[in-house]
């Protein structure tokens, strides 16, 4: 405690350059002990890379970074974590195939060898320690496949914690937790500070920013804009700082607009080999359904089902519009005009090394036919530019490969995939985890204008305001069932719906 | 993105982010294939006294690399998947029996095409079930097929020689058969896989089945596509193999799986699927990898030791050509 305030990490003018792109431009800020200090700017605004930076995982292009006075430069993670910095990154980073107790000790097996061999039983007890310090419902000895991403996201804060870190770098974690995992993320973090070590936070919820950081720091563009103090906090001056412009104080929709009494989807029954059990719902055309609940309730496994990806052993899904085609794979799912945003973008909506133009072609192979079974390149070329322009895909050109860019962006060119094919129907998992608010006003505009034309949207999500925002009707879900059904005509209460979910 | 430059002072650049770069640009892809074949060229020539760019020479090179390349031409569709494939061998000589056979007994050319092309394509179809219907990986049942389907080869050929009258041959040859036909199948899967939506899908499936998947594309579908093609190209090469010499032994199709990946990751394109797949890669890359064959041949370097030495550039170029995992092993890298 004694020494709180005094700099523990200092930033002094980096830089870092991928080829020609600059991701940090002289940027400089420093964090105290005893400090919760937060990183805040739009996609690509180099927040993720000055983490990682401090963590070990790549080096800066030019400039200098000091941790307790002593110059840093750590060369891996393991290095870095050794040094007193570790960080949870945006992506899940566990590895499937082994234990939990295996992930915390990744490449620290030594203290519990005796010989060649590995003292399992000592090592799942140590790791059994920490992650009842941190107050997880898994076990250290259980295989990583069986926990789902909230719990691999605390399975990787428990490594982090399991070295009491003197800097903890929480990058965009909060985002795929629900509720119960923030809970405990937010209380590691405090018990961090009251301990006197620091905490850098990265994330695009302005509202858990200012509730739990002691200073921002707003990056753009590779630049700092600013370090604002708690006291100084104002959403709507932090807001324009962060995107460079005027933003307005809300970008939900405000209407109450209803919906047509057509089922565009009907779950009838539906039960799957996890999570779910004889669940039934409709979807209405011109609806936007939300589906909320603590991250382990079963939706996300629930949107794979109404898609199609995961079996559906007992009861059907099928489409009265469509002559109630029923939809127990996924061609059927898009060849009846479905569509389907994965919560886990990067592994299962994207091709990343494939370009712009060949992600957003990839569901209009059939409707962009020239002769025969040629396609038409320049059908092909209308139907990506489109997007590329309607959706204001931040790029070089269509031929740029998708993982150059940014998260937003990145899901843009997901969201681009889909609206290109017309789908009547879009289910969204957590359409904008990890996106700023400038790209998440344009996801909210737009699931608004596809309601408006009539398309259905089913819109799963971990948080709360958007669910309450967007929908016209609001699904709460609890241990695989549907515990509370709500209608924006009659008004959201969020204490309410929270009391469904737990 | 450029528009961010502007403005700005650029830090220098650390040597493996140049690497990167050079490795990134499209006109590097393009020519190195080249660079490749001239350095061999440059290689040989002297050291077998210009014997290497005589006309018998360059005719044995471009005969095999014919074979090779249209093997090469047909499997790059399984390849663009993310599948391997490395029983073409043996089905090739198979189909080179099947289609002798039935020339010696019917003295019918298009016949023996027509069998020839069947059975590999049916064989082809064969091993793609195994993978699609039964979930075996495509490179296990290519491993074990290739046993199979060599026992059964050496079952009917025995250690003699199955042999095609050469008037024939010689006759298809001065019509110049293979090169019409050769051409014709280039084209057609250079079409097909350019220009419909099988070799757009391929490329996606072996980028990322799981998006693929949820594309509403079905993998298996186009995996049998895939075959289907890479059939028609053994079948082809099994037309030009019995052509070509007339003869089919126990030798024939010996080393043509690893012909195949050699001349595919020599023509630039990863064995790994994905994006950055083509149909023509196998061309240049069969070129270069015969003329290296007959190259090491003509300074008298013994078989074994050929095949030592295509191993070692073969593991060379697909570390080159692989992704070095850094992205995968930093997720944050990808968020700049």
């Amino acid at each position: 405690m004694m020494l709180k305030g005094k700099t523990l990490l200092d930033i002094r003018c980096m830089s870092k350059n991928f080829g020609v792109t600059i991701a940090l431009d002289n940027v400089s800020f420093s964090v105290s002990y005893g400090e919760i200090r937060g990183l805040i700017g739009e996609n690509g605004s180099g927040k993720s890379t000055i983490a990682s930076i401090i963590a070990g995982i790549q080096p800066a292009t030019t400039g200098e970074a000091f941790l307790r006075g002593e110059p840093w430069k750590p060369t891996t993670q393991l290095e870095a974590i050794a040094g007193g910095v570790g960080m949870i990154v945006q992506e899940t980073g566990t590895i499937e195939d082994i234990s939990v107790a295996e992930n915390i000790f990744l490449g620290r097996y030594e203290p519990f060898k005796r010989g060649p061999v590995i003292n399992r039983s000592k090592m799942n007890a140590e790791a059994q320690k920490v992650l009842d310090l941190i107050g997880v419902n898994f076990r250290a000895s259980q295989p990583t496949h069986t926990l789902d991403m909230q719990q691999r996201k605390l399975l990787e804060l428990a490594k982090v914690m399991y070295h009491k870190p003197d800097l903890l770098i929480i990058d965009e974690t909060s985002t795929a937790l629900a509720q119960d995992g923030r809970a405990i993320l937010y209380r590691m973090m405090h018990q961090q500070v009251e301990k006197g070590k620091s905490v850098l936070l990265i994330s695009h919820d302005l509202e858990e920013m200012m509730e739990h950081c002691d200073t921002l720091t707003i990056l753009r563009d590779g630049h700092v804009i600013d370090n604002i103090p708690k006291e100084k906090y104002e959403p709507g001056d932090i807001k324009s700082k962060l995107v460079g412009r005027e933003m307005q104080g809300s970008y939900y929709r405000t209407d109450h607009d209803g919906c047509s009494n057509d089922a565009a989807l009907v779950a009838d029954c539906i039960t799957t080999i996890e999570d779910i059990l004889c669940l039934s719902f409709r979807l209405y055309k011109g609806e936007i359904l939300g589906i909320g609940g603590l991250s382990d309730c079963g939706m996300h496994t629930l949107g794979r089902a109404l898609y199609g990806i995961d079996e559906v052993v007992d009861g059907e899904v099928r489409l009265p519009g469509k002559g109630n085609k029923v939809i127990n794979n996924t061609m059927k799912a898009k060849s009846n005009g479905m569509g389907y945003v994965s919560k886990d973008r990067d592994t299962e909506s994207l091709e990343l090394n494939a370009s712009i133009y060949a992600n957003i072609s990839s569901t209009g192979y059939q409707e962009n036919r020239g002769i025969g079974p040629f396609i038409s390149a320049k059908k092909e070329l209308g139907y990506v530019m489109e997007q590329i322009e309607n959706l204001l895909i931040k790029c070089v050109g269509p031929h740029q490969p998708t993982r150059f860019l940014s998260g937003g962006n990145k899901q843009k060119v997901v969201f681009g995939k889909w609206v290109a094919a017309n789908s009547d129907i879009l289910i969204l998992d957590c359409p904008t985890r990890g996106v700023d608010i400038g790209v998440k006003a344009s996801m909210y505009q737009l699931i608004y204008k596809m309601k408006q034309e009539g398309k259905s949207i089913i819109m799963i999500s971990e948080e709360l305001p958007e669910l309450i925002g967007m929908s016209d009707r609001l699904l709460i879900m609890k241990d695989g069932k549907i515990s509370g059904e709500f209608l924006r005509k009659d008004g959201f209460n969020e204490h309410e719906l929270i009391n469904y979910m737990i | 993105m450029p528009e961010k430059t502007e403005g700005r002072s650029v830090p220098a650049l650390r040597l493996n982010e140049r690497y990167e770069i050079i490795r990134a640009n499209r006109f590097v892809n393009a020519l190195f294939p080249l660079v490749m074949f001239l350095l061999i060229i440059v290689i040989f020539a002297p050291l077998t006294g210009g014997q290497f760019l005589s006309r018998n020479a360059i005719i044995s090179i471009l005969n095999q690399a014919l074979i090779v390349g249209t093997v090469a031409t047909g499997v790059a569709f399984i390849y663009t998947t993310g599948n391997l494939d490395i029983s073409v061998g043996p089905i090739m000589a198979f189909a080179a029996i099947i289609g002798a056979t039935v020339y010696n007994n019917t003295l019918s050319v298009p016949l023996m095409v027509a069998s020839c092309i069947v059975v590999a394509v049916l064989l082809m179809l064969f091993n793609c079930t195994l993978s699609a219907i039964f979930n075996i990986k495509t490179i296990t049942a290519a491993i074990v097929m290739t046993r199979i389907y060599g026992a059964i080869n050496s079952k009917i050929l025995g250690a003699s020689t199955l042999r095609v009258d050469y008037t024939i041959c010689r006759e298809l040859d001065n019509g110049g058969f293979r090169y019409a036909a050769f051409f014709a199948f280039f084209i057609i899967s250079f079409l097909v896989y350019h220009k419909t939506k099988i070799g757009r899908a391929d490329r996606i499936i072996g980028g990322n089945r799981s998006n693929a998947v949820q594309t509403g594309l079905s993998p298996n579908r186009f995996l049998y596509a895939s075959f289907l093609m890479a059939g028609i190209g053994v079948g082809l090469a099994a037309v030009f193999t019995i052509t070509r010499s007339g003869t089919i032994n126990q030798d024939t199709g010996t080393g043509m799986g690893t012909d195949v990946m050699l001349a595919t990751v020599l023509g630039g394109m990863s064995i790994f699927g994905g994006a950055k797949s083509n149909s023509y890669s196998g061309i240049i890359g069969a070129l270069t990898v015969t003329a290296l064959n007959k190259g090491l041949l003509m300074v008298g370097v013994s078989t074994t030791v050929i095949q030592g030495i295509r191993g070692v550039i073969f593991i060379l170029l697909v570390f080159l050509n692989s992704n070095s995992g850094r992205e995968k092993i930093l997720p944050s890298r990808q968020q700049f």
